[in-house]
């Protein structure tokens, strides 16, 4: 009987301990896969209104688009002159705009509900900006930095995730600008070419 | 006599002039040495250089990056511990007007080796670095000396995670 039990339990061990030997990737959780479907879309967040919302219904006719942001990175800020008009030209192509701060650790740090709302009237916000609990949602979407975007057709199926443009620094002088064209692209029907971009960006501050 | 005078005065005006370029430029010889631009490719080529000598630890930080910094010393310290087994590759992915706080953050904690300045496009960097680095800031990828991963990772990091994965690549 003792023997029976051994057959089994050796090769657990023996696993366990393999393991131990293989490369280390520390991961929050994967990154959602283009074509996938918009995760915890009924989850409430709180604008910086004071307005409570979800993904659904933030989403428009043609999609949605979620930015993860938040008030203390610098590439945010580089970034940031490009987030009203491109709010604008998501709306205007029927598809709604969210950013979500997902910086839970530092939340008493200059992430707190009224720094955003300090960040939102600052710099003009003129689309939704809600605090990610927990950052629930970045977890979710296997966001890794701000800023992250990710952007669905209406059928809430990703199209597009990655950088804005490829010139954090200057806007006059992006040559390849990701996030527009993949917006033009989704409305008009064109394939979006590139899917995923990366870019360099802060680290998210998950709870601990 | 006379023409010796003025070749010892031309010889002086051009030294003045020199050293008030190098002024200037806010860089001396050094301090290219300290920290030297270097693209996507030209990073890997520095890191395979190393293969069959050291292990490798690869770090890319920023000075407005808080983890970076926090975790910078240990790396420093580490470097120093191991110094006949492993070579720290540190990447400043700073913006380009943000050079010269690099460099005085690089003498503040005393690093006396090259180490890089990001240049180019984020995206043919990342890739460069490592096709599992999704571009947050810090990363860190440690190599054995025949150059495999050991272990990468976004985050900042203790000093017992990157001495445990150092010494594994050590003995790997």
């Amino acid at each position: 009987m003792r023997l029976y039990k051994l057959l089994y339990v050796l090769p657990i061990l023996l696993g366990v301990g393999l393991l131990a030997f293989l490369p280390v990737e520390d991961k929050i959780s994967d990154r959602l896969e283009i074509g996938s479907k918009a995760p915890l879309t009924d989850v409430k967040v709180t604008d910086v209104s004071g307005e409570v919302l979800t993904l659904e219904e933030v989403a428009d006719k043609n999609g949605l688009l979620v930015n993860f942001s938040c008030n203390t990175c610098p590439w945010v800020e580089a970034w940031e002159d490009r987030y009203n008009p491109i709010s604008k030209l998501a709306e205007e192509n029927d598809i709604g705009v969210i950013m979500l701060n997902p910086n839970a650790a530092i939340r008493d740090d200059g992430e707190s509900m009224k720094d955003m709302q300090a960040r939102a009237k600052s710099s003009g916000y003129d689309f939704y900006y809600a605090l990610d609990e927990g950052a629930k949602l970045a977890e979710a979407f296997g966001a890794t930095r701000t800023p992250d975007v990710f952007l669905f057709n209406s059928s809430m199926e990703l199209v597009y995730t990655g950088a804005i443009d490829d010139n954090a620094k200057a806007a006059e002088e992006v040559e390849q600008p990701f996030l527009k064209n993949a917006i033009k692209n989704l409305v008009s029907g064109k394939g979006i070419d590139p899917k995923t971009t990366k870019a360099l960006g802060c680290t998210i501050k998950w709870p601990k | 006599m006379r023409n010796s005078k003025y070749a010892a005065f031309f010889i002086c005006f051009v030294l003045f002039m020199v050293g008030s370029i190098n002024e200037s430029a806010g860089q001396t010889g050094s301090d290219k040495e300290l920290l030297k631009d270097a693209s996507g490719k030209e990073l890997q080529e520095i890191i395979s250089s190393y293969q069959g000598d050291k292990a490798v630890l690869v770090n890319v930080w920023a000075t407005w990056c808080a983890p970076c910094i926090e975790e910078f010393p240990y790396i420093v310290d580490l470097q120093k511990k191991y110094e006949e087994e492993l070579h720290v590759v540190f990447i400043s992915a700073d913006f380009p007007g943000q050079r010269s706080k690099a460099l005085e953050f690089l003498q503040e904690q005393n690093v006396n080796w090259t180490t890089y300045f990001k240049t180019g496009k984020d995206q043919a960097f990342i890739e460069a670095l490592s096709s599992d680095w999704s571009g947050a800031l810090p990363f860190t990828k440690v190599l054995n000396k025949d150059g495999e991963i050991i272990a990468s990772w976004e985050q900042g990091a203790e000093y017992e995670k990157f001495e445990r994965y150092i010494k594994k690549a050590i003995n790997n």
